[in-house]
């Protein structure tokens, strides 16, 4: 008797439904996706006991004929591609043809289906045998039921979780089609019971205000920009509230919702400074990608793209969250926000972006907290030119003069806030954080490129450090020589400072390097980029301006400046604001005029 | 109280005073002046707790007395009066009456009594200066204090009385100015750290011709003339060996047209850096060169003709602690002197007849190349 034997159909079938259904959610998730590739424009979704009962997924889309519903259970059946050309650049959700036969294989499940209303077609299966196929009378449209799913496989039925766990599962993957397809209606129902009910949504924010709230929706931070061919558009969890609610993150490349390592963590690099360090922020990014540098038929469950060229789209990201960051909408609100009518009634955006209009206005500052903000792309500064300094980007651009800043009225409040009038409100700035900001950036430059003036001096400052300080002296010494101070061992415990950096007048050297090594002591930061920023933002904090010093009107406006030419100048290096918006609709509402 | 003294008179005596009285005060009389009338008319006095000043003007008193009134308000009042004489008379603790002309005013003082006392300073003993002297000290040396507040001596002015040499130093750990004159006053050595807006009352206040009678108090100097007198608190502690920072093998020497150095200094230092000012100087055989390279801004190059003996040298500077030094050396040529790029240079007027001596000391920036 021959070893080797071809696997009968349905043995086959049930191995190919490990790979696409692995529990209820999958299968939840599949069922949906036919239904937007049929065009549905209202899908419900019934679910019984966590999807294990009963998973009924109801659509108005273009329904299929009786010969369709049969074959739509056979393997490798699909309508989406009919030739091997077409994987390149497929746009539908399915096109492997596995789902419906796989899902079928390992449930009862049945298919009402019309392609217009009046007569239709049911069809019965159980574990991917054809029972029945009769007459029905329905609307327009599909209605997939998978009960009981692996009845007859029990051995992944041992591994399906608790059925609030798989509910919760499903819950998710509904909620990523959800945030994906704004333009479908959904519903969705579990044990009897009304979970979500979105209409169609006109913008991300507006399906977010849907799912968790407008607050949470409104809190958001618009991310739009193009780079090259890729364009990254979205919402992000601005920094001050980074950590304060569970983090979620919604990638969706070329419509498809993905999940992607790389690019999650290019975004988490751009809040780098802005959110205290192991702080995750919320993010719902989607990027447009032109169809042929990306690959979307990796994974059968379709969670995973690869990009024919990963690093500039994973910058584009990182540039991308950076610049919203950088504008005045990423900086702390004061007082309540309120959900105002006005994001969700904006015109729906469509989704294919003239790029070269885009392009060729690369300053898209309109929200850019200082009007002359920086306009160079392809000059990255500050924190990120560590990054771009291992891509080598063109330092001619850097040498660039940069556009004077437009420097409102200033004045200073309680010797600690900058206040300033715009055209929507009225705008706070912590003096501390702005000069830390500063700093650090100015000091990130330094440890890169080693050029800080340092002035030597004439009376040589000694410190006398115990021991742990020392120690962190040490750790830090080739850094803190970078940055401008010159020491000296001087045996034992002993330092003596023969030059110091002058980033500032008031700059208290003395004062400023004994509280860095303080804070550095006990310190264990691996990786030198790590390193420095750490050394570069305790330096900063420590030799910036604080709270109380008066500042006179040049020194105000020199601060601006400075601030203004920041790459992240709404944020300090801990994480907290640096600026406050407080806006004219939210003064008037508080006078009672609105 | 009751006097009548010129509007001019009273003018001047405001001014003077007016400068202590601090803008902003948790203690609300000193933002008063103290008038009470002397044997010679009226004194004005006003002080800050830190410096206190005044002055005595000649009035005519038909009732002694004495009230402390609003200084801001007062002088306010004065300036826009006519020239003509001024009626000042209290009715009660509190109050006060200006009568000019037609012109009537009331205003709201304080009693005499709330008014702190002046510092302690006997002047039994003192040591007499001409104001001239210590003025052009004063001058020469107090701009280079330190303004930051961590070092609080160096906020102060090092003023060194000795046997055949008084001598004013100043700094802020970076630039140095010393100027020191001859003068016979004392067989013992003393020192003073003072704060420099005293001497700039000091400056201001005391026509150059006078001879000037200073005494030290606990911790408190008077400095005092016929009409005038200021105290002032003094600053406690060592201050930094200086000496010892104070080059002496100095041996590139320049020498330069102050006026070509100061132009070109201000010319290149347009587009250096805002916060360090650093500037780059390159001395050749008869010539200085001028670098500014600043990453964000642009670049600056020029030259001037120096006599420059020595080899050639490229250092860094503040170029406004350069600046600043030149704005106070008297001559029109100045002498400069290096060591090398990382130690201390000097610069000395060139050529000056004055018995007094003038050196300033600037630590260089740290050029990266």
């Amino acid at each position: 008797m021959p070893r080797i034997a071809v696997l009968p159909n349905a043995v086959a079938d049930q191995i190919a439904a490990g790979e696409v259904v692995e529990r209820p959610a999958s299968v939840a998730k599949e069922l949906v996706e036919n239904a937007l590739d049929a065009g549905a424009t209202t899908i419900e979704l019934v679910v019984e006991e966590g999807g294990r009962a009963l998973i009924r997924v109801s659509d108005d889309g273009g329904g299929m004929d009786r010969e369709d519903a049969q074959l739509a259970l056979q393997r490798h059946a699909t309508s989406k591609i009919h030739a091997a050309a077409d994987l390149v650049g497929v746009a539908s959700f399915g096109f492997r043809g596995e789902a419906l036969p796989a899902i079928c294989s390992v449930s009862q499940l049945e298919i009402e289906t019309a392609t217009a209303d009046g007569a239709g077609t049911r069809v019965r299966a159980a574990a991917g045998a054809i029972l029945a196929v009769e007459d029905v009378a329905r609307r327009r449209g599909t209605t997939v039921s998978v009960a009981q799913l692996f009845y007859n496989a029990p051995a992944r039925q041992r591994f399906l979780r608790g059925a609030r766990s798989e509910w919760r599962a499903l819950a998710d993957a509904v909620t990523t089609i959800a945030l994906t397809r704004r333009d479908v209606r959904l519903a969705l129902a579990h044990d009897g019971k009304s979970a979500l009910a979105l209409p169609p949504a006109s913008s991300l924010r507006a399906r977010l205000a849907g799912l968790w709230g407008g607050r949470y929706a409104e809190e958001l931070i618009d991310v739009d920009d193009v780079y090259g061919p890729t364009h990254v558009r979205g919402l992000v969890e601005r920094p001050v509230e980074v950590g304060t609610q569970s983090r979620r993150v919604h990638l969706v490349v070329n419509q498809r919702a993905i999940r992607d390592g790389g690019l999650t963590r290019a975004a988490e690099a751009a809040y780098r400074s802005t959110i205290p360090a192991g702080a995750r922020p919320s993010l719902f990014l989607e990027l447009t990608v032109p169809g042929e540098l990306v690959d979307v038929n990796v994974h059968p469950a379709k969670t995973e793209v690869r990009f024919r060229d990963r690093w500039p789209v994973e910058r584009t990201v990182e540039q991308a969250v950076r610049r919203a960051l950088g504008t005045l909408d990423s900086a702390a609100g004061a007082g309540q926000r309120f959900w105002g009518g006005a994001t969700l009634s904006a015109p729906l955006q469509p989704p294919t972006v003239d790029l070269e209009v885009l392009r060729a206005a690369p300053a898209m500052d309109d929200g850019s907290l200082f009007a002359a903000g920086d306009a160079e792309w392809d000059a990255p500064r500050g924190a990120t030119v560590m990054s771009a300094a291992a891509a080598g980007p063109a330092p001619a651009a850097a040498e660039a003069a940069e556009p004077p800043v437009e420097v409102p009225p200033l004045v200073q409040l309680r010797r600690t806030w900058l206040m300033f009038e715009r055209e929507d409100g009225i705008v706070l700035i912590d003096q501390h954080s702005a000069h830390e900001r500063v700093l650090f950036e100015k000091f990130m430059q330094a440890l890169e490129r080693g050029e800080v003036p340092s002035q030597r001096l004439l009376f040589p400052m000694t410190l006398h450090l115990g021991p742990a300080e020392a120690d962190a002296f040490e750790a830090n010494r080739e850094s803190l020589e970078r940055l401008g101070f010159e020491i000296d061992g001087f045996g034992g415990h002993a330092l003596i400072v023969r030059a110091v950096p002058m980033p500032h007048p008031r700059f208290d050297a003395e004062r400023c390097l004994r509280d860095s090594l303080d804070a550095l002591t006990g310190d264990r930061v691996a990786g030198t980029a790590a390193r420095h920023e750490r050394l570069a933002a305790t330096v900063a904090c420590k030799a910036a301006i604080k709270a109380g010093d008066a500042l006179s009107g040049d020194e105000m406006r020199a601060l601006f400046a400075a601030l203004a030419r920041t790459t992240l100048p709404a944020h300090d290096v801990h994480g907290r604001a640096t600026i406050v918006h407080l806006g004219w609709d939210e003064l008037e509402r508080r006078f009672g005029r609105r | 109280m009751k006097v009548t003294i010129s509007r001019e008179k009273l003018l001047e005596g405001l001014t003077a005073v007016g400068a202590t009285i601090p803008a902003k005060t948790t203690l609300p009389v000193l933002s008063n002046l103290m008038v009470e009338t002397t044997e010679r008319g009226l004194r004005l006095s006003g002080t800050d707790l830190d410096i206190a000043v005044s002055m005595e003007i000649a009035a005519e008193v038909d009732a002694p007395g004495a009230i402390t009134i609003p200084a801001k308000k007062l002088s306010e009042i004065v300036r826009e009066l006519p020239p003509a004489p001024i009626k000042l008379a209290t009715s009660g603790e509190q109050r006060i009456t200006l009568e000019s002309g037609r012109s009537r005013f009331k205003l709201l003082g304080l009693p005499k009594d709330e008014f702190p006392a002046f510092p302690a300073v006997k002047f039994t003993n003192p040591w007499k200066i001409r104001s001239s002297e210590v003025q052009k000290l004063i001058a020469h040396a107090s701009f280079a204090v330190s303004v930051e507040e961590s070092r609080p001596i160096l906020n102060g002015v090092l003023w060194e009385l000795r046997k055949d040499v008084m001598r004013m130093v100043a700094t802020n750990g970076h630039r140095l100015a010393k100027m020191e004159t001859p003068w016979s006053g004392t067989s013992e050595a003393t020192d003073f750290i003072v704060p420099p807006k005293a001497l700039e009352q000091v400056r201001r206040l005391f026509p150059a011709d006078e001879d000037l009678e200073i005494a030290q108090g606990a911790n408190h100097l008077g400095f005092r003339s016929p009409f005038t007198a200021v105290y002032t608190r003094l600053i406690e502690g060592p201050y930094p060996n200086y000496e010892q920072v104070i080059p002496k093998d100095n041996d590139r020497v320049a020498i330069a047209d102050k006026a070509a150095l100061t132009a070109a200094l201000r010319r290149t230092s347009i587009v250096a850096s805002d916060q360090t000012h650093r500037i780059r100087l390159a001395f050749n055989t008869g010539m200085l060169k001028f670098s500014v390279q600043t990453a964000d801004v642009g670049e600056a190059q020029d030259e001037i003709p120096v006599r420059y003996t020595g080899d050639a040298l490229e250092i860094g500077f503040n170029a406004n602690y350069l600046l600043e030094i030149l704005r106070y050396i008297p001559t029109d040529e100045v002498k400069l002197t290096f060591k090398a790029p990382e130690r201390a240079a000097t610069l000395e007027p060139e050529g000056w007849s004055d018995p007094a001596k003038y050196l300033c000391l600037v630590m260089p920036l740290r050029l990266v190349d």
